[in-house]
């Protein structure tokens, strides 16, 4: 259950239906204006703020459509969106959001919407939309159209939409204008979807770097979780960590003694790696630690107690990938500490312990007798030492 | 009484839907280290097989599974309380709305699955949660130390569940988002010398369905628990909820928490921790801003993880009962590969003769003991023994022209040995002979099931071109009934109700009305009074004779009697030996059109 970032387009798309008249200008299609008159060009990547950004401009000709694109194609943007301009005052813009929340859908509404909205913070007013009367009751306390409530309503429960902001919203009469909207979907919905959003709607998040990239690769092939962040490519301390609370304790361990800037890396493996997923995902928390130009560095192998992922599957892929560079982690001095429990906790440790005294890489073992924190204090007193 | 005390007195029967194998045999293990006579998965609801095989201790046990939770036969229903859902994210609503429609009484489910969507999880919110516990999406699970093991929580092999004293209920609650610090918890407790009075996962979603507010009142009804530990992470708002309580006097027990995260102030930006929510988006979600608030509302809140674990010793224990116990004999069992059980009792011969003189053996002893191997199970009435008794005498053979004792016959003239004789006959029998005891068994029973009446019934099949089993004669008919269909008929007359035999009765009503050699033959009154005999003198239900047919059972009537009819055919043929069999030319119709010197054509 992950909140991710669609295209405007899309959203409007979803939202509007047939009589949305924005044109998607995907990279490498032409960008010439389909017929006379004013034109909003835009970046639709997700990006906050775009009209502080200077990433929104007013177009009347095709050329200036294709100068205002070489420019935003030089600053590594490529996903465009032209819309039928829509005059008004800045009086006229509203503020609309949506959000998903325990009890049903949060709505947050000021007449006093725009660019600045965020300065008109006091003039918000909250409602929480529970049945399909509360759309009446709403409609009655902001003024908008019942009817464009409703259907905006019906079409975020439909479409799995986890937030919907749209921010100017104009309005006349019964007629209203979205002329910016932002939506989050819940990902987990994409399989009840048919003719809505899909997978080439999302917004992908930057990825900086390969390893990060071969990472979030291998997660889309397999029903564990693997999960992997390069924070400073040159640290001492790098983790090899297993479980979403227990890596961030091991994490808060190494910050709560004034580690946190040699940390190299935070991550985590959970739910029950194969041993070649292990393998493939210890082999880039190596890589990374390798590569560090840190004159002493250490690896830490760590987690909680599991209670389904098996330890002895799941240390057989890391001494996999520990192996295929023993003589190089030997040869940069670096020491491997290592806290683990969970099923077939004694085999794993024990395999561990022999493979990691063997290649002489050896700092510390220990199992679910010692604390959760056991790995990274020693590792600590080593980069200290 | 709270739902804890319900638990702990026993109302633990856990249906689970979707397969995960050792999350089930932990549950089991956990149970029979609890010293549990029976074993809390009730039953599996998967695909494709009927059972599948488990360790009750160091026994094999077959847990029955189900293709839909509403396929459960009454006596099992009946002890299922829980459902654990280890099904993907796409299946869970679905399953869960139809558990709860099929076991309205029950108590709770545990949600296994990450991706559930957040409008599914909402759903089940405003559909279940007042009444109903509802762990997850993405939970780890619930336990009650020595009652109940509702998932992997606690761990999956045996010496997790010794070493964690999941076994032994102690004062301590134990509440996490996180799966596994859940586990870490419950270990921590356990070091600091405690033992755990409930633990659960409320899960690292978004919208937990039982929210963790819940998990806190929980602790606070249950007169065990003496204090609460809580692991929470940075991202969401949940634990103002909790100082919420502790302001307003609703959780008053003493808390030791540890909100990890606040690694995340060392870095620009906010960084994407491992579960879906553990993402700060406004200050209030930092770890630091929930530390303070709890701090404040008097709750223990440990700085580092060191803290944490030895604020734990200081926390009240009510007195435990704890035994030491090897686990030793669980770890290296190993199945076996074919499930079988013990058909004939061996140490309980009979003395057939005693003294020099015959000793009087029970009545219809033979039929009643094949009956017990074939069903697995002692008869009780004197009447299942005499119909079997009855019917394989009558079965024995039905004359010398019927195709499978003519085929024992050929064979046995071909110079073939007794075991090949006898394979031909038996593998005649089929659909078109011998076969229909079974076949009918299956009308009637799903016709006295169904509401459909005999002339519907009877249409019905006639209009697909299908012959209803148990029907019809060649030689006897209305004006000429069979006697031994009228021998065997006569067993109705030692029944309350005859379900089935009425209504293969009524059915042959339909169809004698339309030719009178469609009368309720051998094959079809057998099937139907075995069905009437089983159900009210052995007690057996709808769901086991239902298994029964699937099974073939109400064929094996017609072989085994029947074997000593073909084997008698063939001691004959020994006998006479007459020679290869070879049928005469002019018994033989040629079809025209193959004629070797065909006709003349126009």
């Amino acid at each position: 259950m992950a909140r991710v970032r669609i295209t405007e387009y899309r959203a409007k798309k979803i939202i509007i239906g047939r009589r949305y008249s924005g044109i998607r200008i995907a990279p490498g299609a032409t960008s010439t204006l389909p017929r006379k008159g004013r034109w909003i060009f835009k970046v639709d990547q997700g990006i906050k703020q775009r009209f502080k950004k200077g990433l929104v401009a007013v177009v009347e000709k095709s050329s200036d459509v294709a100068r205002f694109r070489r420019a935003w194609e030089k600053k590594g943007y490529s996903s465009f969106l032209l819309e039928p301009y829509v005059s008004h005052e800045a009086g006229e813009e509203r503020y609309i959001s949506f959000e998903r929340v325990r009890g049903g859908l949060k709505v947050l509404y000021t007449a006093d919407g725009g660019v600045h909205v965020e300065s008109a913070a006091s003039s918000v007013s909250e409602y929480v939309a529970r049945g399909d009367s509360d759309s009446a009751r709403i409609a009655e306390a902001t003024g908008l159209p019942h009817e464009f409530l409703e259907q905006v309503i019906s079409v975020f429960n439909r479409h799995f939409f986890s937030f919907l902001e749209i921010n100017p919203l104009v309005v006349r009469g019964s007629d209203v204008f979205l002329l910016d909207a932002a939506v989050l979907v819940d990902s987990a919905g994409a399989f009840f979807l048919r003719d809505s959003w899909d997978e080439t709607d999302i917004i992908q998040s930057k990825i900086s770097n390969a390893v990060e990239s071969r990472v979030a690769e291998l997660q889309l092939t397999t029903s564990a979780s693997l999960k992997l962040k390069v924070l400073n490519k040159n640290g001492s301390l790098f983790f090899l960590l297993s479980g979403g609370g227990g890596s961030i304790v091991i994490a808060d361990e190494a910050s709560l003694k004034g580690f946190a800037s040699m940390i190299g890396n935070y991550g985590e493996y959970s739910g029950g790696p194969t041993r070649e997923e292990t393998y493939l995902y210890a082999r880039e928390v190596v890589r990374i630690l390798l590569a560090s130009r840190a004159k002493k560095k250490a690896l830490v192998i760590a987690g909680g107690i599991a209670n389904f992922t098996d330890v002895k599957t799941t240390f057989a892929g890391i001494i996999d990938a520990l192996s295929e560079v023993s003589h190089r982690l030997k040869k940069q001095n670096v020491e491997i500490f290592v806290r683990r429990g969970g099923p077939n906790e004694t085999e794993g440790l024990s395999h561990m312990r022999s493979f990691l005294e063997h290649k002489h890489i050896f700092g510390s073992i220990a199992g679910s007798d010692a604390p959760l924190t056991e790995a990274v204090d020693r590792a600590i007193e080593y980069l200290q030492s | 009484m709270t739902i804890l005390d319900r638990i702990r007195k026993g109302e633990t029967g856990v249906l689970v839907i979707g397969m995960h194998a050792p999350i089930v045999q932990s549950m089991l293990d956990f149970d029979f280290l609890s010293g549990k006579s029976e074993p809390s998965v009730v039953a599996i609801v998967t695909g494709g097989v009927k059972a599948r095989k488990f360790f009750f201790g160091e026994k094999e046990l077959l847990v029955p599974c189900v293709a839909h939770v509403s396929d459960l036969s009454p006596r099992l229903s009946g002890r299922v309380r829980w459902a654990l859902n280890v099904q993907s994210g796409r299946r869970a609503f679905n399953s869960i709305v139809d558990f709860f429609t099929a076991f309205p009484r029950s108590l709770g489910v545990s949600i296994f699955a990450e991706n559930v969507p957040e409008a599914h999880a909402a759903e089940l919110i405003r559909r279940f949660s007042h009444d109903k516990l509802i762990w997850g999406p993405a939970s780890v699970g619930f336990l009650v130390p020595g009652s109940l093991k509702l998932g992997a929580v606690g761990g999956v092999d045996p010496l997790q569940i010794k070493n964690g004293k999941l076994t032994v209920s102690g004062g301590i609650a134990v509440g996490s988002t996180s799966g596994g610090m859940t586990n870490e918890l419950i270990r921590s407790v356990i070091n600091a010398g405690k033992h755990v009075s409930f633990a659960a996962a409320v899960g690292g979603d978004r919208f937990p369905v039982t929210p963790l507010s819940d998990l806190f009142l929980l602790a606070e009804a249950d007169t065990q628990t003496k204090a609460l530990v809580y692991f929470g992470e940075l991202g969401g708002v949940d634990e103002y909820e909790i100082v919420d309580l502790i302001r307003l006097k609703k959780f008053t027990k003493p808390l030791v928490a540890y909100i990890a995260g606040v690694i995340d102030d060392a870095f620009d930006e906010h960084v994407q921790f491992g579960h879906a929510k553990a993402l700060v988006s406004h200050n209030d979600e930092s770890a630091r801003a929930k530390r303070d608030a709890l701090k404040k509302a008097g709750a223990v809140v440990s700085e580092t993880f060191p803290e944490f674990l030895s604020a734990l010793s200081k926390l009240p224990e009510s007195p435990v009962n704890d035994t030491n116990y090897s686990v030793d004999s669980l770890m290296t069992r190993r199945a076996s590969i074919l499930s079988t059980r013990k058909i004939v009792a061996y140490e309980k011969i009979p003395a057939f003769v005693k003294k020099g003189a015959l000793v009087k053996g029970a009545e219809h002893a033979y039929g009643k003991a094949v009956l017990e191997a074939l069903l697995g199970k002692k008869i009780r009435s004197k009447t299942t023994s005499a119909f079997i008794e009855a019917i394989f005498q009558l079965l024995i053979d039905h004359g010398g022209e019927v195709s499978g004792a003519v085929n024992t016959m050929i064979t046995a003239r071909a110079g073939k040995d007794l075991v090949s004789s006898l394979s031909a006959g038996l593998l005649t029998i089929g659909p078109r002979f011998g076969g229909a005891i079974n076949d009918a068994a299956r009308v009637w029973l799903s016709g006295v099931r169904s509401s459909e009446s005999a002339e519907a019934l009877v249409k019905r099949m006639n209009a697909s071109g299908v012959l209803i089993p148990g029907i019809g004669h060649k030689k006897y008919r209305v004006d000429i009934p069979d006697p031994r269909v009228e021998a065997i008929a006569a067993f109705a007359t030692l029944l309350k109700k005859h379900p089935c035999y009425d209504f293969a009765r009524s059915v042959e009503k339909v169809t004698t009305g339309k030719s009178g050699s469609l009368i309720l033959n051998i094959d079809g009154c057998i099937a139907a009074l075995v069905l009437d005999i089983l159900a009210e003198c052995e007690r057996y239900t709808h769901v086991e004779l239902t298994e029964l047919i699937d099974a073939e059972f109400c064929n094996t009537l017609f072989i085994i009697p029947r074997i000593v009819g073909f084997s008698a055919h063939f001691i004959e043929q020994k006998r006479n030996d007459e020679g290869l069999f070879r049928l005469p030319e002019d018994l033989l119709f040629t079809r025209g059109s193959e004629k070797r010197h065909g006709t003349k054509n126009k």
